[in-house]
This record gives C-alpha cells, sequence and structure tokens, in this order.
C-alpha cells in the first residue's frame, strides 16, 4: 500500500489544480478564502459582526457615492483625498527629518550619547499619545494629524538611518580616504547606497505607523478625512460602515506597499545578487529578519 | 619619477588592557626607492608590512620618524590595491573606476576602458561586483588602481585571498601591465616565491618590525619558476630568512 501511496504522489503534484494550489500565490488565495470563510461563519452566528457581502457593498457605494445614508455624491474621495494629504505632508517631513537626523546620529558618538535615550521615549511612545497631545495643543484641524505623523515617523526613520551609518564598511572608507576621493562623491556614492536598505525599513515603518498615527488623530482631532469617517460610523453604531472603513485603511496600505514601495526597493537593490528572492518573499508585512528585529519581533 | 623615503619609523599601539605594554608593529624602519622599479616587502605575518603601507598611504599614522612620498618634488599621487578588492557593491564595475578618478567622466570611462581591457574586463563594465567572481573583482581593483595614473602603486597582498592558479594568472597579468606602465611598485607579500616572480628589488622584514634584508633581483623577465636561477635567488632569501629565524630563536632561549 505504502509503495502505490509513493507512485501516486508524483502523479497527483503534475495535477494543475493541485500544483496551482500549492504555488506561493495559491497559498496566498487559500489564505483570502479562509478568512472569508471563517468571517461569514462568525457573522452567522454573531448579530454584532456585519457579513462580507454587506460590508463590500458598502464600500462600493461609499466609493461610488451612492446614496447610502443620505450621503452626497464624492465623499467618500473627499475624506480620502484630505487624510492623503496629511498623510502625504507629514510623511515627507517626518522622512526628511528623521534621515537627517540619523545621517548625524550615525556619524557623531556625542550626538549619539545625547538624543539616544531620547530616541528610545520617542520610540516606544504610542501614535494614540501623539494624536491625543497635538489634539489638545492644535484643537480641531489639520495641524493634529500632520504633527502626529511627523512626530511617529520621524523616529522610525532616524533609528533606521543611523544603524546604516554606523554599518558602512571601515575598509571601504579607508579605500576612499586611500584614493582621497572628494567627500561629496563619498556621500553620494558610499554612504547613501550603503544606507538605502535602512531607508527603506525605516519608509516602510513609517508608511506603516504614520498611516495609523494620521487615522488616530482624524478620529479625535479633525472634522474630515478617513478617521473622522470612520468614527461617524462607529458613533451611529452601523457596524458595516466603521467595518467597510477599516477595510480601506488596510487595503490603501496594500496597495501603497505592493504597487510603490517594493518596486522601489527591488529597484534600489538590483546590485544584490540575491536581491530577486529576497524581494519576491515580501509583501505587505514580508519584512526580512533584520527588519522585524528592529520591531523587536 | 616617484620617490619613497622612509626614515627610522616606529608604530605602536596602544596596549589591549590597562598597565599593559603597547604593541611595537615598526620599529625604526628606513629605506628608499625611487624610479621604475618593483619593489616588494617580504616577512611573516604580523611583522608589520599592511601597517607600514597604511602609513605610507596616509591612512595611519607613525608614531616617530617619517614617511616622504614625492614625484618631482610635489606630493606623489598613489593608487592601491587591497587583499580584498574593496568594490562598492551597489555600483557597477565602470561606475567603482570613476568613483576614483580625477578626470571629467567621459575622460574616466576611455581611460577606465583602457585599465579594463588590459586586464580582460572591458567587456563587465555594466555588471555588479557581486555577479564576478573573486578573481575578477580583483582584476578590477587593479585596474583601478592603475587607471588613477599613480606616481606610487601600493599592493598589500592583492593576491592572498586567490587559488593558486587564479593568483598565478593574475600575476602575469600584472606583470605585463608593469611592464607597459613602468610604475614605483611597493608591493607586500608573504610569499617569497612571488615577490622573486614579480621585482626588482626585495626587502625582508623581521619579527618585530625590522628591516632585516635587501637585495636586488637581477633576473630577466617574464620570469619563471621553473627557471634554475628563480629558484637559485628564492632559495638564497629563505635561507638567510630561515637563519635569522633561528638565531631568533636561540636568542629567546
Amino acid at each position: 500500500m505504502s509503495t502505490a501511496a509513493t507512485l501516486d504522489r508524483p502523479r497527483l503534484r503534475r495535477n494543475p489544480v493541485v500544483r496551482a494550489l500549492l504555488s506561493t500565490w495559491g497559498a496566498r488565495l487559500t489564505s483570502y478564502v479562509a478568512f472569508l470563510v471563517a468571517w461569514q461563519l462568525l457573522a452567522w452566528y454573531v448579530d454584532r459582526v456585519p457579513e462580507p457581502w454587506e460590508t463590500f457593498d458598502f464600500i462600493w457605494r461609499e466609493i461610488s457615492g451612492g446614496s447610502h445614508g443620505g450621503v452626497r455624491p464624492g465623499e467618500f474621495w473627499e475624506h480620502f483625498s484630505a487624510t492623503l494629504g496629511r498623510f502625504s505632508i507629514g510623511l515627507s517631513i517626518g522622512f526628511v527629518v528623521g534621515t537627517v537626523l540619523g545621517i548625524a546620529l550615525g556619524s557623531s558618538m556625542f550626538l549619539r550619547a545625547l538624543l539616544s535615550d531620547m530616541l528610545l521615549v520617542l520610540l516606544a511612545l504610542p501614535a494614540i499619545i501623539w494624536a491625543f497631545l497635538t489634539t489638545m495643543w492644535f484643537g480641531l484641524g489639520w495641524e493634529a494629524p500632520v504633527y502626529t505623523v511627523i512626530l511617529s515617523a520621524a523616529p522610525f526613520v532616524a533609528v533606521n538611518v543611523a544603524q546604516g551609518v554606523r554599518s558602512v564598511s571601515p575598509d571601504l572608507h579607508r579605500m576612499s580616504e586611500a584614493y582621497g576621493v572628494p567627500r561629496n562623491r563619498r556621500m553620494r556614492s558610499l554612504l547613501l547606497p550603503a544606507v538605502t536598505g535602512y531607508l527603506f525599513t525605516g519608509l516602510r515603518f513609517g508608511v506603516i505607523i504614520s498611516w495609523n498615527a494620521v487615522l488616530l488623530a482624524e478620529w479625535f482631532g479633525a472634522v474630515d478625512g478617513v478617521g473622522w469617517r470612520a468614527r461617524l460610523w462607529y458613533d451611529a453604531a452601523r457596524y458595516r460602515g466603521f467595518l467597510g472603513w477599516a477595510i480601506i485603511f488596510i487595503a490603501f496600505i496594500f496597495l501603497l506597499d505592493g504597487l510603490v514601495l517594493s518596486p522601489l526597493q527591488r529597484r534600489a537593490f538590483r546590485w544584490r545578487k540575491s536581491a530577486a528572492a529576497d524581494v519576491e518573499t515580501e509583501g505587505l508585512g514580508g519584512f526580512d529578519a533584520e527588519e522585524l528585529s528592529t520591531m523587536g519581533l | 619619477m616617484a620617490t619613497l623615503q622612509i626614515t627610522n619609523l616606529t608604530k605602536s599601539f596602544p596596549a589591549h588592557s590597562k598597565g599593559g605594554q603597547p604593541t611595537r608593529a615598526i620599529q625604526g624602519i628606513s629605506f628608499e626607492m625611487s624610479g621604475q622599479v618593483f619593489v616588494s616587502l617580504v616577512g611573516p605575518s604580523g611583522c608589520g608590512k599592511s601597517t607600514l603601507l597604511n602609513i605610507v598611504s596616509g591612512v595611519d599614522t607613525p608614531s616617530s620618524g617619517t614617511v616622504a612620498v614625492t614625484q618631482d618634488s610635489q606630493k606623489a599621487k598613489l593608487g592601491y590595491v587591497f587583499q580584498d578588492p574593496r568594490l562598492l557593491p551597489w555600483r557597477t564595475v565602470m561606475q567603482n573606476m570613476l568613483y576614483v578618478t580625477d578626470l571629467s567622466e567621459e575622460e574616466g570611462r576611455v581611460n577606465a576602458r583602457r585599465y579594463l581591457e588590459m586586464v580582460g574586463l572591458d567587456h563587465a563594465e555594466d555588471m555588479f561586483p557581486g555577479q564576478l567572481s573573486g578573481g575578477m573583482q580583483q582584476r578590477v581593483g587593479i585596474a583601478r588602481a592603475f587607471s588613477v595614473d599613480p606616481d606610487l602603486l601600493l599592493m598589500d597582498e592583492p593576491f592572498s585571498h586567490l587559488d593558486a592558479i587564479t593568483a598565478r594568472s593574475l600575476r602575469e597579468e600584472l606583470q605585463s601591465m608593469w611592464n607597459a606602465t613602468k610604475k614605483t611598485v611597493l608591493f607586500v607579500t608573504h610569499d617569497v616565491m612571488e615577490a622573486v616572480q614579480l621585482s626588482d628589488r626585495i626587502i625582508t622584514l623581521a619579527h618585530g618590525g625590522t628591516v632585516f634584508d635587501d637585495v636586488a633581483v637581477d633576473l630577466p623577465f617574464p620570469r619563471k619558476a621553473s627557471d634554475p636561477d628563480f629558484a637559485t635567488h628564492q632559495a638564497e632569501i629563505l635561507a638567510r630568512f630561515e637563519t635569522m629565524e633561528a638565531e631568533r630563536a636561540e636568542k629567546a632561549g
């Protein structure tokens, strides 16, 4: 019997359906389907969990600007673009501030000694604290979400860039010194490319943390935006509305990571022989071991 | 014509622990080399060969003594080939060549191609170092050093990390490049055979960082290890070194 089973196995693997299911994409698809089935089952047994189709129908109506709940057309894009603007401005400033701070920290032992404990405090501070504080400082408006994003993203970028600066091989520094390579060329061709990997890790952390931060800040400190809209449905106890917006948050991060950050990272690392294999395994949450250890996981 | 003048050079490294003795890597070395010569610095591991090269290149500073590298009374331009290739992994071969050049981009490319051709890598200019074998990477390192048109070329055991066959072929390439350019070369190695094959002059350092021997190698190029004169030179240098080591062991008790 065992011989027959052994002989059958390769034949089973040649089956195109089985092969598709065992592929990376098949495994991903299976996880989505399993999630939807579990959600549907939960919705059948728990009153307060809306069904998947109801939720997706809500998302579609919200996006296509239907008459849902008396909402006027274009409501989704108005809120989404408001959030996207705050997110982009905050992240850009946080990224620049974090990069400059990171290069300074990585290059100077004195600055590291001076600021590393402060930076640890900032890293440990949850985004919700910044959301509360900035709302108390600036009141309801665009300032609270933008400052929350800057304050949440910058420390993560700074820590990663500082680690990148310190990781530059001393041998390459010595080589540059022996050849008398000018300082600006060293910065452009040695330091920045060496830091790129850490910069991307910082940017990906920054994006995820900033997106959470902007939503939290809008929840408490804005009168429009995605976070405010989610709160509207939450306050009205409309579960599918709240859950629908949660799915929109997640979908945005998925798209941003898959369509922008991963291709950029792949391009920046095309010099690495194993780059293709590294990036292949990455999607949302597909951080490598080094990135996960930076997150403390 | 480049001149390297080393006078009474000493280098000590601080003690590892409190109350310990500082380590003396070099003790009062003096020698001079000038013109179109290929000089090898031979000696056992830890005798201060690489430290000396680092001081000559300006990467390290001496504890006492002086090092002067001059080119017609001006400060000379240096080229450096390291034990490992030390290429920027995120830059292509051509970009690595351009990284160290003083020339404009266009001139630099023409110049780099000339030297890459000499080491047989003109087809690899758009490749990244990670796509090349260790031997090919070291060839790029050599081409890079020659491409800056150095007045003095420093080479720190450039073939020690390569397999014997690749090292042999690179030695032959280096020899033909040197014949074509006649640069002033200071070449560090622990391999006496390599030194005899490539050099006009061999300076042997002893343990403790002192000059033990300084001999001219008067053999025609290209040199073959199978040539009896080659073997005689090699044997003489080794015999003198072994005698010195035996005396040192006797003194040490």
